[in-house]
């Protein structure tokens, strides 16, 4: 049994050098994953408390997370407030969201962005945490509606995480293409959703209908070779495109 | 910078050597709790500590700041014969392979948060030297699978050998990595100059043979 989940984690590893952007490696881990339950992943740095929304987004590096969520999540300011984020921080080994339930039970506040989370379809996670070579705390959560792992499986997914991570991070170093080219209507529509407006408001400011905003903030991540808005908005950030 | 200590240069680091020893036992027993390792004598000596054994002494005016050590795969060493259980394939062994046992820094000489410090770098850098030097490319290590992503960014090749398993209190993964000059460059480029870690070997006493 192990035998053969540490031969499917040697492929994954092997298969993620041929991976070209963030949109390759979600995809691969996703379906690395999805049979345990896992459809979403979200990968990035821990942001330092006091950073703002924007410099927040900006640590994320990998994000196949639902897009509601991740608005309301900034938007509230939750991160700060996460008890996921927090094990993070403080733990030396990968945990299941639900092992955090002990501590956090008499947080009424960490109690609702759990059960929240769950309105989202992020009932049940698994987080790797993990250490940058600059010294950052990282940390690579995948999650469903539920999660089954055997201690095998845990290794093998603890793997894989740090490997995409490890790939995502190099990716961004040495950008295989030149930095994207953006015409000034996306760099705008990704600027407002930078702000944290709704594709209605930037349609709104932009004298333009909610599908042209749409087609816009797609064509954008198509280019920036990201997998969501958040992620657009993180990757522009980085690229200096938009501040 | 480092210095390496062998057999053949052993009676010129005494010194140094026992607070290597007493630095190991600080390290591995008196704060990561291996009370397996406990000595009376407050040195960490253990059977690996022989002949063949490499030891890399960080050292600053006098004092032993880091130290580690490596052992060929070709003898007995953690792996083969503590850490079997951390193998699934066939043990990787040979002469460009060294197993990399006993990594510390005395805490004052740690980073700061988490970065790499100094004498971190120089010892990474030290193996990395003394390798290219004698074309060794890999070494083995037993670690927590949290610093696995520090190696990858650094520009070593890693590949596991096995998935991590619980041992103790501490989640426990083997593999090898895999070095070339652009580890080196990627180390130097961390410490900001491209100056050797490894000091210049000492002038060879001359034996006298009767």
């Amino acid at each position: 049994m192990s035998r053969k989940v540490f031969d499917q984690t040697l492929e994954f590893i092997r298969n993620l050098d041929r991976t070209r952007d963030a949109a390759d490696i979600c995809s691969q881990m996703i379906q690395a994953a999805r049979r345990f339950g896992a459809e979403y992943l979200l990968a990035g740095t821990i942001p330092v408390p006091g950073e703002n929304r924007r410099q927040q987004i900006s640590n994320i590096l990998l994000d196949q997370w639902p897009p509601e969520w991740t608005q309301r999540y900034f938007a509230h300011g939750y991160i700060f407030r996460d008890p996921a984020i927090h094990a993070v921080a403080t733990s030396t080994s990968p945990f299941l969201w639900t092992e955090l339930e002990p501590a956090y039970r008499r947080s009424p506040e960490a109690r609702r962005i759990m059960e929240e989370a769950g309105e989202f379809s992020l009932r049940d996670g698994f987080t790797v945490p993990l250490v940058t070579l600059e010294g950052e705390v990282a940390g690579f959560s995948l999650a469903g509606e539920h999660l089954e792992l055997s201690p095998s499986e845990r290794g093998m997914l603890t793997l894989m995480a740090t490997y995409a991570l490890g790939r995502a991070i190099l990716l961004r170093e040495t950008p295989s293409r030149p930095v994207a080219s953006l015409s000034p209507r996306e760099c705008e529509a990704l600027q407002w959703a930078a702000e944290g407006k709704s594709e209605w408001e930037i349609g709104e400011r932009m004298g333009i209908s909610e599908h042209g905003v749409d087609k816009r903030m797609r064509s954008a991540r198509l280019k920036l070779g990201t997998t969501s808005r958040t992620h657009a908005v993180a990757e522009a950030i980085r690229q200096g495109l938009i501040s | 910078m480092i210095h390496i200590v062998t057999s053949e240069n052993r009676h010129l680091y005494r010194q140094e050597m026992e607070q290597a020893y007493r630095l190991r036992h600080r390290v591995f027993v008196d704060e990561m709790k291996w009370t397996e390792l406990a000595k009376d004598d407050g040195r960490e000596i253990d059977q690996f500590d022989d002949e063949h054994a490499v030891h890399m002494l960080y050292i600053d005016h006098g004092v032993v700041q880091g130290y580690q050590r490596m052992l060929p795969s070709t003898r007995p060493h953690l792996l083969s014969h503590v850490l079997p259980q951390l193998c699934e394939d066939e043990r990787p062994s040979g002469s460009h392979i060294w197993e990399w046992t006993r990594y510390c820094v005395e805490p004052a000489y740690r980073e700061r948060g988490r970065t790499l410090s100094p004498v971190a770098n120089a010892l990474l850098s030290g193996i990395v030297e003394w390798g290219l030097d004698r074309g060794i490319s890999t070494i083995i290590i037993e670690m927590n699978p949290l610093w696995l992503l520090r190696l990858v960014q650094l520009h070593f090749r890693t590949i596991p050998l096995g998935l991590p398993q619980r041992i103790g209190d501490q989640d426990v993964l083997a593999v090898t990595a895999t070095f070339d000059r652009r580890t080196l460059a990627r180390l130097q480029e961390m410490r900001g100059n491209q100056q050797r870690v490894l000091a210049e070997p000492e002038p060879r006493i001359r034996r006298f043979a009767r």
